[in-house]
């Protein structure tokens, strides 16, 4: 008989209030088998992870590790089943040194329950020499920059020696040698019977390492199978959804509109902060989608931030609808009809403890005010409206926002800059963690006001979403713009090329 | 994760928006029962009286609370407001303008607290500290050690020590004070603004709102309230001292906030409940007085009520 | 162990505050005066270190006068009306703080209370538990009574440390209290467990990340009890030297204290926001605040200004610990940081 799986997984489901994050979903891990974990963002797939490493505990389900089922939601009980985890976002102490977060709760003691420093730093350096990385082991790890914490991180997990190693997109801040290194890494881990999950949003890695593949979309498994079976459209495409491949095929192929009405809505020129970004210069027009696409780290969110007075530049010019404009704080660029949807909306777009009519209004108090009173009449008003416009559900204005779906919550965001009726509408990657169904609405939206002549600016890293609703597609690498095409004269592939800074 | 603690919030809300009226009765149904004395008009003026002064300050420092801040300042605030009129009495001064020079006080140590804290960004609980120890310093280089005694001045006596349409004047000015908080945070732009800061103050910011002008205001609103509290105590009493408003007052005051439901976190949190939480402490400590409760149990009790509140409805995210 | 940089900017400070004094106050620099700061402070000092621990978890502990005087409580009933032996009342006294230390810890740790809630509460509640079990009240006439058993007594001892050495022949030398000395090995001690064990990284990493901590397998519940435990101990420790000094406990013993021991603490460089300090601070902290108030009185100005003083460096320490906090703060972050 073969031996059990490393990893078995049954009948995982996590519910979030109104959100199923997973729904019944089963994962197999063998030994020496490295699984790609891919799906498009909010496909669930953090909350599988997450259920693995015992960070939160399913709603139901079971997992087994080598055939022996262990308590879920207990981190402790996942590490000592010989389970480690590379996380996305470095998962590590400030203020202790590297060489005490790679071994973070388990340093080795000598007599009298002392830490023995010496035993920590011979196996640390050993494993730095192993594994081709080099960090000064002394350094509190939060004065290191994130790369180097990335790579803490990585020592960390391949420190505990574990039997199963969960990688959460281990390449993300990585450069390319380190990628090698890192790939070089799983293969030898691997051929010591080692498993591994490796989650990762470039597919190019996962046809190099990986051997099998569990595509997740909505919470569910709609693939699995292995990686020499598939081809890369059908991973793009079982992982978007055949539905919103066609529409956006069909969308794609009318309905541009580059320059729009040609009259500018926004004009940057020659803007520069040092060490960021430099040189910038395009034009905006009325009733046109341009999207600003490139890789993490290529500064684009940087650039909104001092489009809407967060993040002032060295120098260049803004100007809208032609005449010139300095924003020092959020306030003065929406006062000259600019509107930010951020990235992360519950860091900085929400108020998930309050009402949805309150979110909405949350610009635009000032058009409520009657005398020194707020219009909580003209408020419900305006947000019944919203709403409707907007099909956000449930319909109902007295909802918590916390409470909402994350497509809804992010229209409710959108709703909210709506609402200031902006000449410059900008969204700053605006279906992250929203399902397939929303995602639509929310293009659909888009698509909607910019009939109605609004000036869109949209940042995107999902390639998918800028072919599917740009007009125009600008490319940014590494703080500089480097091309600036008609969205219906550009393919994906060379579109790739240019993100990744490599000349056509 | 977030839909998670939300949809947890939600029961949590629900268990918190009854379970204070309901403690409230509960509680005076046990006193009325083994204390007939307790539910006569008397002793519940006499409550309503007892904690005028809590209670004014309380509702003046819940929008401080809300915005996930803190204001310890306001015991010497009081004894300061209370000595300001004092010499401005003794300087013959105007009723109005005496009133107005011991609120300027208040106002000013409050703005003083939240333009620091503000605009230095700097932890509340240590600067609201530091300026409880600077105003009582000048509480007592003003006033020195000793007591001031106010006579013969009929209409400052009235604002604390009054009677009007049958009731103390002190509860009139509380129910005054509580009934334009509650205004001030359903029907006003700054109630949304101060919600909106301790839900999400980054994008509060970021939806074009100046939060530190909120914060300023807000503290100075603390401030005022307290040297209200200060006035009434020192006309109620017939005397101004350095030394009123002790060690203990800010922690009372913080209490029944906190008792009302509102997050110490900042975020969410109700005047209306603030006015609760106050009568809700008010009660307790006056059933007790009455049962002759010995002072210790009375402080065992308020911690472990506390306590007890707070597990059920302001736990850690 | 290097210095941190704020570390030594505090010593500086310190330093440059002792020197203007003995330069311009009168007698600050006299055997007397260091006698009276190193008698009146050190048990400041201990108190200061053992709040340093719910701090570097990101918590506070608002009871820790409530436990000095619950302890303190202890000591006298133990003494006066059960007349137990000396060498029982030590133990027992260390175990009723830290007993209230892990009730705190408890409390934040497994009900998920806010901590500066949590040991408000608690605060009032030992306080209330110290009047009920108080002999004052049980027994009226110990009222007087002073407390002799010799165990206790013997922490009120001062030894001619420089008539020892031999140094009384060219310069006065303070005599240095037995409490100075307690305070240096609860410093030795917690410094140790602090920089040298695992609990200690433990600690450091509960208060930086705690997410990150639970993930890798610290029980983060446990070491937060354990750090409140250690501020209960230490409280009871403070209580001791008290007890001593004063013969006698009272049910207000220790009130106020929270406050002072939470500015020494931040002024020594612990940070409000977790994960950062080590005891050396708190210890200095204390210190540069007994020599500043001691300072002043000698230079005869009133205890008023001295509170306006006191709060004045306060507000310092904090605006120093932000500086520094955001120079630590990864230059990414700065960047993406919009809200002012």
């Amino acid at each position: 008989m073969a031996a059990p799986p490393l990893i078995r997984g049954t009948d995982l489901s996590k519910v979030y209030g109104t959100l199923t994050a997973l729904n019944n979903t089963n994962f197999t891990l063998m030994p020496s088998e490295v699984r790609a974990l891919i799906g498009a963002n909010g496909a669930g797939k953090s909350t599988l992870i997450k259920i693995l490493t015992g960070a939160i505990a399913p709603t139901s389900g079971t997992v087994e590790i080598s055939g022996t089922p262990v308590a879920l939601g207990d981190p402790r009980a996942m590490i000592r089943n010989g389970l480690a985890c590379i996380y996305q976002h470095a998962n590590l102490a400030p203020d202790l040194s590297v060489l005490d977060n790679i071994f973070l709760g388990r340093q080795p003691t000598s007599r009298f329950g002392l830490v023995n420093t010496k035993a920590q730093r011979s196996e640390a350096q050993a494993l730095m020499a192993r594994h081709g990385i080099e960090v000064d082991v002394d350094v509190p790890v939060g004065n290191l920059p994130t790369v180097k914490q990335k790579e803490v991180e990585i020592l960390k997990a391949l420190a505990l020696n574990a039997r199963i190693i969960l990688m959460d997109e281990p390449t993300a801040w990585l450069s390319a040698s380190e990628v090698t290194k890192l790939h070089e890494t799983v293969r030898a881990l691997k051929s010591t019977g080692v498993g591994i999950v490796y989650i990762s949003h470039v597919l190019d890695e996962i046809f190099a390492v990986c051997d099998t593949l569990t595509i997740l979309r909505d919470g569910k498994v709609v693939a699995e199978t292995d990686v020499a079976k598939i081809n890369r459209p059908s991973v793009v495409e079982l992982m978007v959804g055949e539905k919103l491949a066609r529409d956006s095929a069909q969308a794609s192929s009318k309905n541009r509109h580059p320059r729009g009405t040609g009259e500018i809505g926004l004009s940057v020129r020659n803007l520069t902060k040092h060490g960021v970004y430099r040189d910038i210069s395009f034009d905006l027009y009325a009733g046109e989608i341009l999207c600003i696409t490139g890789l993490i780290g290529s500064k684009r969110t940087e650039l909104l931030q001092t489009l809407f007075g967060t993040v002032k530049s060295d120098s260049g010019t803004v100007s809208v609808t032609g005449a010139p404009a300095v924003f020092r704080k959020p306030s003065h660029a929406m006062a000259r009809g600019i509107g930010l949807v951020p990235e992360d909306r519950h860091r900085d777009g929400l108020m998930l403890g309050m009402t949805v009519t309150e979110n909405l209004a949350l610009a635009t108090l000032a058009k409520f005010l009657h005398g020194l009173f707020l219009s909580s009449k003209g408020m419900a008003e305006a947000a019944r409206a919203s709403i409707a416009d907007l099909s956000i559900r449930p319909p109902d204005g007295r909802h918590e926002v916390g409470l909402l779906s994350g497509g809804n919550q992010q229209k409710v965001l959108v709703g909210k800059w709506l609402n200031l009726a902006p000449k410059v509408l900008i969204l700053d990657e605006p279906t992250v963690g929203v399902d397939v169904g929303a995602k639509a609405e929310i293009y659909g939206i888009l698509r909607r006001e910019r009939e109605r002549g609004k000036a869109i600016l949209v940042v995107s890293s999902d390639l998918e979403e800028v072919l599917t609703i740009a007009d125009r597609i600008a490319v940014m690498v590494s703080g500089s713009l480097v091309a600036l095409h008609d969205a219906g004269a550009i393919g994906s592939k060379e579109l790739v090329r240019e993100i990744g800074g490599i000349a056509a | 994760m977030n839909a998670d603690t939300a949809s947890r919030a939600s029961n949590v809300e629900r268990i918190k928006a009854n379970a204070l009226p309901l403690a409230i009765l509960v509680i005076m149904a046990i006193f009325s029962l083994t204390e007939p004395a307790f539910l006569t008009p008397g002793n519940l003026v006499g409550i309503a009286r007892q904690v005028a002064l809590i209670g004014i300050m309380a509702v003046c420092t819940t929008f401080v609370i809300m915005t996930g801040g803190i204001d310890l300042s306001v015991g010497p605030v009081l004894a300061i407001a209370g000595l300001v009129a004092y010499f401005a009495l003794q300087a013959d001064l105007p009723l109005v303008m005496v009133i107005f020079a011991g609120l300027f006080a208040g106002a000013l140590v409050g703005f003083v607290n939240g333009a620091i804290i503000a605009l230095l960004q700097l932890p509340p609980i240590i600067v609201t500290l530091a300026t409880l120890s600077i105003t009582r310093g000048a509480a007592l280089i003003l006033g020195g050690p000793e007591q001031h005694l106010i006579r013969d001045e009929p209409a400052y006596s009235f604002i604390g020590a009054g009677n009007f349409l049958g009731l103390p004047s002190s509860i009139w000015i509380f129910a005054v004070v509580a009934a334009a908080m509650i205004m001030v945070q359903r029907a006003t732009p700054l109630g949304v603004l101060v919600a909106a800061i301790g839900n999400n103050e980054r994008a509060a910011y970021l939806s074009g709102h100046s939060t530190w002008a909120t914060k300023v205001l807000v503290y100075t609103i603390s401030g005022t309230g307290a040297a209200l509290a200060g006035i009434i105590q020192s006309s109620q009493v017939h005397t101004a001292l350095a030394t009123y408003g002790p060690f203990g007052t800010e922690l009372d005051v913080i209490a029944a906030v906190v008792l009302g439901g509102t997050s110490i976190m900042g975020g969410n949190g109700s005047i209306a409940r603030t006015v609760l939480g106050v009568f809700f402490l008010g009660v307790i400590s006056n059933g007790m007085n009455i049962l002759n409760v010995p002072i210790d149990v009375q402080l065992i009790a308020k911690g472990t009520i506390i306590a007890l509140a707070l597990a059920l409805a302001s736990r850690r995210q | 162990m290097k210095l941190r940089p704020a570390t030594s900017a505090l010593l500086f400070f310190t330093a440059l505050v002792f020197a203007a004094f003995s330069v311009w106050a009168p007698r600050f620099a006299t055997a007397t005066n260091i006698e009276n700061l190193m008698s009146g402070f050190s048990f400041i000092a201990i108190l200061a270190m053992g709040q340093a621990f719910p701090i570097l978890v990101r918590g506070i502990d608002l009871s820790i006068g409530a436990i000095v005087g619950l302890a303190g409580m202890v000591v006298f009933d133990l003494a006066l009306i059960f007349h137990l032996p000396g060498y029982l009342i030590l133990p027992l006294a260390l175990l009723a703080g830290s007993l209230a230390g892990a009730l705190n810890g408890f409390l934040v740790a497994y009900l998920r209370l806010q901590p500066f809630i949590a040991t408000l509460a608690t605060l009032a509640a030992y306080r209330g538990l110290t009047y009920t079990i108080s002999g004052r009240q049980l027994v009226p006439g110990l009222t007087t009574t002073a407390i002799t058993d010799p165990w206790i007594m013997g922490i009120e001892a001062y030894f001619d440390v420089g008539g020892w050495l031999g140094l009384t022949k060219w310069v006065n030398m303070p005599w240095i209290p037995l409490s100075f000395f307690l305070m240096l090995l609860v410093f030795a001690l917690f410094q140790v467990l602090l920089l040298m064990t695992r609990f200690g990284r433990d600690i450091y990493a509960v208060g930086g990340n705690e997410e990150a901590a639970r993930l890798a397998g610290i029980r983060t519940n446990v070491v937060i009890v354990l750090a409140y435990t250690l501020s209960g101990f230490a409280a009871a420790i403070a209580a001791l030297i008290m007890v001593a000094r004063f013969t006698t406990s009272t049910e207000a013993l220790g009130t106020g204290m929270e406050l002072t021991t939470i500015a020494a603490a931040v002024i020594g460089g612990v940070s409000l926001a977790g994960g950062t300090g080590s005891m050396f601070g708190p210890l200095i902290g204390a210190f540069l605040m007994g020599g500043i108030l001691l300072g002043l009185t000698l230079l005869g100005i009133s205890q008023f200004v001295q509170q306006i003083i006191t709060g004045m460096i306060l507000l310092a320490a904090i605006s120093n610990d932000r500086l520094l906090a955001i120079r630590r703060r990864p230059k990414l972050l700065a960047i993406s940081s919009g809200a002012s």
